[in-house]
């Protein structure tokens, strides 16, 4: 069964059925909520409606009709003043507050599958509120346990121009990968502005990056960098690029082709490794529970239930 | 450094707890225009040139964009910062920094605020605070060690990466972490590829080996209820500064590494 353009396809045919969930992570700036905007817009066009999820609680405006907005459960500025917390703070318990629920929002989200194929969530404009909390994984977690989830790492193309600005946004990257373990899709945003050929180039030819990378200015940690860049050689196999515009919309077909790439390494490879790890996770906590409720016998034969003062 | 919530203003209040106990003189500076409060008061502090708060209300900026404009606005003014500093050119200063690793990477704005502080004559070292909480396996661990490079490589100053919050996790798994802090990348690549599906095992022995031909990669663990760990990294980081002078781009033999067999 081949997907071919998101335009020929019908609004159920998956690779396997069912609905995919898409999650646009990317750095403050990099144009997630726009590049949402574009992806909605697009599928609309098509009659493939997605339901949008904004995890964004500080944003002021949203360019798109929310069907779940985080600002409707959590009021950012309340939380701020009635929790004393900076920005960070709020933003980050704002995105706590709203996990409480999340069993809500999945009960929402399964009444919708049948109907709608793509489910887009747009995360917090700085990055390691959602990628280094608890609140972040547990959701990533949830959404991929239930159906398939990509991760869509938006990245600024016209800022990650110079050699080590993009080894170090490909770290980052990387580090989203191991933390997630989901399909991941690069995305690199504003090719309006600057095409992201050159971003291919460095990642197809690892000599030529290194060799853009020795080219500037004679770094401290260059024996690093150079290593490190055998490490994002080895990275980028297990990547789909594509270059967007979510400004004039270029690129999202071959974006829909990458996520149906993406779903399909999602039921071959993380959906059978998730269940193990489930399993896994299962036994050991039946472990546990079993060595604590030995530990406990041990405890009441020692004592042999003489009274304890407290 | 370090992400939101990952300890970096408790290790500053650790290690001037520590120092003062030591009689060592040390001095904290806040670069964090949003930071809310201080145990020890700073000596110098951001908020006395410009503050998160004024910068969103005045201009009508939400948080990111005003926590950049904050540190542009440092830049033009920079001539402040050196006039704060200049009292304290022989001390030991902390500098508590935002965690949005926008600024480190995207932005050079950090990266200018080192380059400038070696060029008043001060010997820097990047201190990167990672939650232990969240390094529950391998490929967790992974995912730190990239996060950190991310954030330092684009410094270009020696820096180690530090654990926090060792005492709040378990026993059982702060034995498991051990061999996190003196890792053999054949036994992490092993771990990694149990975790993970099969695809991964090239990367994961790729990194394995960066992480053992780069001391400065690994992690320190600190556990601020335990005075020798503090002492611990805080003598690393003493280190850290003494190399820093020389400027020579690491050797994966370095006395460093010899001594911690």
């Amino acid at each position: 069964m081949s997907s071919g353009k998101a335009s020929d396809t019908a609004p159920t045919d998956t690779v396997q059925g069912g609905p995919v969930n898409i999650i646009m992570i990317g750095m403050a700036g990099s144009g997630k909520t726009t590049l949402m905007q574009r992806i909605n817009a697009h599928l609309h066009e098509r009659k493939q409606s997605p339901y949008v999820v904004n995890l964004d609680p500080a944003v002021s405006k949203l360019p798109f009709q929310a069907n779940i907005d985080i600002r409707d459960t959590v009021d950012y500025k309340q939380v701020m003043s009635e929790y004393n917390l900076g920005p960070n703070g709020g933003i980050l318990t704002s995105l706590n507050l709203f996990t409480t629920k999340l069993d809500q929002v999945m009960q929402i989200i399964e009444k919708r599958a049948a109907s709608t194929k793509y489910f887009l969530y747009d995360t917090p404009g700085q990055i390691e509120i959602f990628t280094w909390s608890a609140s972040g994984a547990i959701i990533s977690n949830t959404l991929a346990a239930t159906y398939p989830t990509v991760v869509v790492y938006v990245v600024d193309t016209p800022r990650t121009a110079s050699p080590a600005t993009f080894m170090s946004n490909m770290m980052y990257a990387c580090s989203i990968l191991y933390k997630t373990q989901l399909p991941f899709l690069l995305a690199f945003n504003k090719t309006d502005v600057v095409s992201h050929e050159f971003a291919v180039n460095w990642m197809s030819d690892f000599e030529a990056f290194q060799q853009a990378l020795s080219r500037q200015e004679e770094c401290f940690m260059n024996s690093l960098m150079q290593s490190m860049s055998l490490v994002l050689d080895e990275f980028y196999s297990h990547l789909r690029v594509c270059g967007v515009s979510a400004m004039t919309g270029q690129g999202m077909d071959h974006f829909f082709e990458q996520i149906q790439d993406a779903v399909r390494e999602y039921h071959e490879e993380f959906k059978p490794n998730l269940q193990k790890q489930i399993e896994q996770k299962r036994i050991k906590e039946q472990q546990q529970k079993e060595e604590h409720l030995k530990r406990l016998m041990d405890d009441l034969a020692v004592s042999e239930g003489k009274q304890v003062d407290l | 450094m370090g992400p939101a919530g990952s300890g970096k203003s408790t290790y500053c209040q650790t290690i001037m707890q520590h120092c003062e106990a030591t009689k060592r003189r040390v001095h904290l500076v806040n670069l964090d225009p949003a930071a809310e409060r201080f145990e020890y008061p700073p000596t110098i502090d951001i908020r006395e040139l410009i503050t998160l708060e004024d910068v969103m209300d005045e201009l009508g900026y939400g948080p990111n964009g005003g926590l950049i404009y904050c540190f542009e606005f440092l830049m033009e003014n920079l001539d402040w910062l050196e006039e704060q500093l200049g009292d304290y050119e022989d001390d030991y200063l902390i500098l508590d920094c935002p965690g949005q690793i926008e600024l480190y990477t995207h932005i050079p704005i950090m990266r200018q605020v080192a380059s400038m502080l070696q060029r008043w004559n001060f010997q820097v070292v990047g201190v990167y605070c990672l939650e232990s909480q969240f390094v529950e396996d391998t490929s967790k661990y992974f995912a730190g060690v990239m996060s950190a490079t991310s954030a330092m490589s684009m410094l270009e100053i020696p820096h180690i990466n530090v654990m926090t919050k060792m005492d709040l996790i378990s026993e059982s798994l702060r034995e498991n972490m051990e061999r996190y802090f003196d890792p053999d990348p054949l036994l992490l690549a092993e771990d990694a590829n149990r975790n993970t599906s099969g695809k991964f095992h090239e990367l994961n022995l790729a990194i394995a080996n960066l992480i053992e031909d780069f001391s400065m990669v690994s992690f320190l663990p600190l556990n601020i209820k335990d005075e020798d760990s503090i002492a611990y990294v805080l003598s690393h980081a003493d280190n850290a500064i003494q190399w820093g002078e020389d400027q020579e781009p690491k050797e994966p033999n370095d006395p460093e590494e010899v001594d911690q067999d």
